[in-house]
């Protein structure tokens, strides 16, 4: 594979994007974004059968950019960010090939989007990393703003002020913790493996971990600050509801991986007991909510809201099994919690309604829809052999471990995600054919062909599960290790101040 | 000789000045030539400076205007920045008064008085200097926003600016003497010298040192200091108002800057003072900028703000390492994204400045989709989001609060800048999300359209490589 993969990776799509905006034809952009895309999936899947899963950082490229401060443009994958590169590669032509077209500054948009998050993905330095998740978010603020729903002003700024808020409180945090080696090694530096020697707690260190935390916390979102979701997710376009469910959502998954579990590990395991309930609370509360919703694409938002639950659980319950559940996860995630969402971004287009009430019987007129959509559904809910069940598995055996009563209570929330999820089902897909559901016509052989792809690989992960994880498992063990180690230091410093008595 | 050489680009700018003064006595002389001129001399001046920083490796004068003067990396930088935002005001008032009839020749030479003004306040190491500096420099200002006689905005302007003005210079005389009545000198290196053996708590000393801050204060309009901009900046014309937010507060921060970080001493018993005027000046000026319904009032009010900031790189100033890098890139960054503004202002708002209101702007994305970028550019920077200039700038004094120890003022800071979203991102959703009620017909090309898209470019630039550290 050739050196600068990442970098291209990163800057084709932005390069792309800024291109589209001045290209005159009126088909043009959809298509350059679709072929954009592509060879970032290809580079996406090279990158990932080359990966050898060692556990330490690959194809790593670095270069100094602000020599006085130590910043380097740093990239580099490793285990922990493979799975999630992999899915905002793979999954992200979708947006180009379904739904209809809109104008070229919206595919100039998404693709700007495609490149800052794979550049967070891949940063390897704090700066870097920063820098490409705060462009994430332009993109989703225009595109929700421009194209959304009748309600759109009041969602963008939401999530844009809430969002921000959470992420310039990360600068604080960032710059401490850089701040902080600079004061032990007398040399600045933003890098990540080399910050990651500090391991910080007590005094200001406990609030630049709040500031992490609830920065990836609004990102994700964890109860209780996922009040902007159902607002941008319902008012956002199809296509950025997907981006932001699918693979936005997750990055604060991979940050809270990244960041704070090395940087806080004693900070951190004090506290994720917390956020573990904080993360059980968000699954009952967001589960509950969604029952009651009468449009899809709000109970979608809940569904996602609440499934995002469950993989921060894993993070908090700190073993092997939970972290790999977690990461494996985020790619079932998307795969199924995601993709529903352009599911319903295609009812919308064909019926104008998103209503549940206004539905019924779509099975009946469009067989190979219902059949897509139940396997995502499914997979969603966590059904044997699809790759949502391994997942959940692995994360609810994790959380066991750490506490059989919080553990079962994970299992049992998961059942609300069930009744909620069928039901819409039942009500949309069976009972009597509505009026409004007898315009419905079944996919076209394009959206098909591009749908399969998913299909397969939600069997694919449910089936040879093994495969993906072998990939990431030595890098989550080296992380778990690592969180643990000033744990043990300290218990023996502890044992040995005890026996000094 | 080397001397000479760094003063050169003074020269050039004080010889443009007197050049343009004798040319509006011509009975053939328009204004539109002269601003082509005043545009030649701050390009010539700033490439003058640009050679100095390049060539002159010991730019230092004290032998030649006995420590009147000196020069040093950062007030290069800050010299460049006066000449470019010269030579962007010019760019702006070329088109700003095609449609406004009320400029003479005059405008661009006290325009160019002003930067002479500036340069040699940023120069100044010495407080009497520094006084001739500030008054050559606001006597020339205080004409420039009081030019639009007709309309009586203006009037109020030039009132407000002027009274309070001669108040602030009294009060800089007042503490020069004070000053020079403690520590037997008005030069910054002995006034450094002395307090390095003698306490600064001295009545003297710190009742000259009070005054003195009175003045800066009001100048880059501080808390409790700044009730004056907004209606100062409004009354004002839009490039004026743009040259007075960036050049100016440029050239004052310099010349404090010099002082406090040569006199360590007193730049300690001052600092818990500095701290909440800090964070009084952001958190006051963003609760002005929340409420404003005018742009042009809202940068203004915006501007009280980045003083806020720009007093935290002061407060954490260390004067064992000063380079005031950290300062002269945000004030780069700043002027940058300011001018720019008010080019796009002084471009769109046609005869009589039609154009202020957010509700103006509404759908301006859909007719004029470059101007709109352009705008969002600028917001986006002063707003401090990746990667432009700005979010560098934010980043850098955050980060020299923090190494400072000052934790507390680095997170207030931050959260001050979360408050200014609000009213940044305000203007972006009128100019996206709204549809659009009028044409924005403005005409054809410009020069003031060609400075903003210049402009943005250089706010990537800038954010991208910062050479500056």
């Amino acid at each position: 594979m050739f050196e600068s993969a990442l970098t291209v990776m990163i800057f084709l799509p932005i390069v792309a994007g800024a291109l589209i905006l001045f290209c005159p034809a009126k088909g043009a952009a959809r298509i350059t974004g679709f072929f954009v895309s592509l060879i970032v999936l290809m580079i996406g899947v090279q990158l990932f059968i080359d990966f050898d899963g060692q556990g330490g950082m690959q194809f790593v490229y670095n270069t100094p950019w602000i020599p006085s401060l130590g910043i380097n443009f740093g990239l580099g994958v490793d285990g922990i960010s493979l799975l999630v590169l992999l899915t905002s590669a793979v999954l992200f032509p979708l947006v180009f090939c379904v739904l209809k077209e809109q104008s070229r500054a919206f595919y100039a948009n998404l693709l700007l989007c495609q490149g800052a998050m794979l550049g967070a993905i891949c940063a390897t330095d704090l700066v870097v990393f920063y820098i490409f998740w705060e462009i994430m978010l332009v993109p989703i603020f225009f595109t929700i703003g421009i194209y959304g729903g009748p309600r759109r002003l009041a969602a963008t700024m939401k999530i844009t002020l809430y969002t921000i808020a959470g992420s310039l409180l990360m600068l604080v945090g960032i710059i401490y913790v850089a701040n902080c080696y600079h004061q032990q090694f007398g040399v600045w530096t933003f890098d990540m493996a080399r910050l990651s020697a500090l391991s910080l707690s007590g005094g200001f260190a406990g609030w630049a971990f709040l500031m992490f935390m609830i920065a990836f916390a609004i990102k994700i979102p964890i109860f209780p600050f996922h009040t902007w979701l159902p607002e941008a997710y319902t008012e956002a376009p199809p296509a950025t509801s997907f981006v932001l469910s699918a693979i936005m959502a997750k990055i604060g998954v991979y940050g809270m991986i990244r960041f704070v579990l090395p940087f806080f590990a004693l900070e951190f395991i004090s506290w994720a007991t917390f956020f573990l309930v904080l993360g059980i609370i968000g699954m009952i509360y967001c589960g509950i909510a969604a029952i009651g919703q009468k449009d899809i694409k709000r109970m979608l938002a809940f569904c996602s809201a609440s499934h995002m639950g469950i993989i921060a659980i894993g993070i908090c319950a700190m073993n092997v099994q939970s972290l790999t559940g977690s990461l494996f996860q985020i790619a079932a995630h998307a795969t199924s919690t995601g993709v529903l969402f352009l599911f319903v971004g295609l009812m919308e287009e064909r019926l104008q309604t998103r209503n549940i009430d206004a539905l019924g019987g779509l099975a009946y007129r469009a067989p190979i829809f219902a059949t897509f959509f139940a396997v995502a559904m499914l997979s969603c809910v966590g059904l044997p052999g699809t790759s949502g069940f391994i997942g959940e598995f692995l994360i609810i055996l994790g959380t066991v471990k750490y506490s059989m009563f919080l553990g079962l209570l994970t299992g049992f929330t998961l059942i609300v995600g069930v009744c909620y999820l069928l039901w819409m089902f039942q009500r949309v897909f069976y009972e009597k054919e509505s009026e409004t559901s007898a315009r419905f016509t079944d996919l076209t052989v394009g959206e098909v062909f591009s749908f399969l792809p998913v299909m397969i690989i939600i069997f694919a992960m449910g089936i040879f599960p093994q495969f993906f994880i072998s990939k990431i498992e030595p890098a989550v063990q080296q992380q778990i290790a690592q969180l643990y180690a000033p744990a043990q230091q300290q218990v023996v410093a502890n044992e040995i101040s005890v026996t000094d008595k | 000789m080397h001397d000479l050489v760094s003063f050169l680009p003074l020269v050039i700018t004080c010889t443009g000045a007197l050049l343009l003064m004798l040319y509006a006595v011509c009975p053939k002389a328009e204004q539109e030539k002269a601003s082509l001129m005043s545009m030649g001399f701050f390009a010539v001046a700033f490439f003058a400076q640009l050679l100095v920083v390049c060539t002159v490796s010991r730019p230092l004068f004290p032998e030649t205007f006995n420590g009147m003067l000196g020069v040093s990396g950062f007030t290069n930088a800050a010299c460049l920045i006066v000449y470019a935002c010269g030579f962007f005001t010019t760019l702006s008032s070329h088109t700003y008064f095609r449609e406004n009839h009320f400029a003479t020749v005059e405008f661009y030479s006290l325009l160019l008085f002003s930067a002479v003004g500036m340069v040699l306040l940023s120069m100044a190491r010495e407080l009497i200097t520094a006084f001739i500096a500030l008054e050559i420099m606001s006597l020339a200002i205080y004409v420039l926003v009081g030019f639009n006689r007709a309309s009586s905005r203006s009037t109020e302007a030039i009132f407000k600016y002027l009274i309070l003005g001669a108040f602030s210079g009294a009060f800089f005389c007042m503490g020069t003497a004070m000053i020079y009545g403690a520590a037997g000198s008005t030069r910054f290196d002995s006034i450094a010298e002395w307090l390095a053996f003698n306490p600064a708590t001295t009545p003297l000393m710190l009742g000259g040192a009070f005054f003195l801050l009175i003045t800066i204060f009001f100048k880059i309009s501080a808390f409790p200091f700044h009730a004056w901009v907004l209606d100062v900046y409004d009354g004002s014309s839009n490039p004026i108002t743009g040259f007075m937010a960036t050049a100016l507060k440029t050239a004052v921060f310099a010349m404090i800057a010099n002082f406090l970080a040569l006199s360590g001493n007193l730049h300690d018993s001052w600092i818990t003072g500095l701290f909440w005027i800090a964070v009084f000046t952001m958190f006051g000026g963003n609760l002005i900028a929340i409420g404003q319904d005018n742009v042009k009032r809202m940068i203004a009010a915006s501007g009280i703000v980045h003083s806020g900031y720009l007093l935290i790189a002061l407060v954490a100033i260390n004067s064992e390492y000063f380079s005031g890098a950290v300062i002269a890139y945000y004030l780069a960054a700043y002027s940058v994204a300011t001018l720019g503004m008010f080019a796009a202002l002084s471009w769109l708002g046609g005869e009589g400045e039609k154009r202020v209101t957010f509700d103006d702007f509404k759908g301006l994305a859909k007719r004029q989709p470059l101007a709109a970028a352009t705008i969002a550019v600028f917001l986006l920077s002063m707003a401090g989001i990746p990667p432009t200039a700005g979010f560098m700038g934010k980043f850098y004094i955050i980060t020299s609060a923090i190494s400072a120890g000052q934790i507390a003022l680095g997170v207030l800071g931050i959260i001050s800048s979360i408050i200014s979203m609000w009213y940044y991102l305000r203007l972006i959703v009128s100019m996206y999300f709204h549809d659009a009620e009028e044409d924005f017909i403005v005409d054809g090309s410009s020069l003031a359209s060609i400075s903003t898209v210049a402009l943005a470019v250089a706010v990537f630039a800038i954010g991208l490589f910062p050479l500056v550290l």
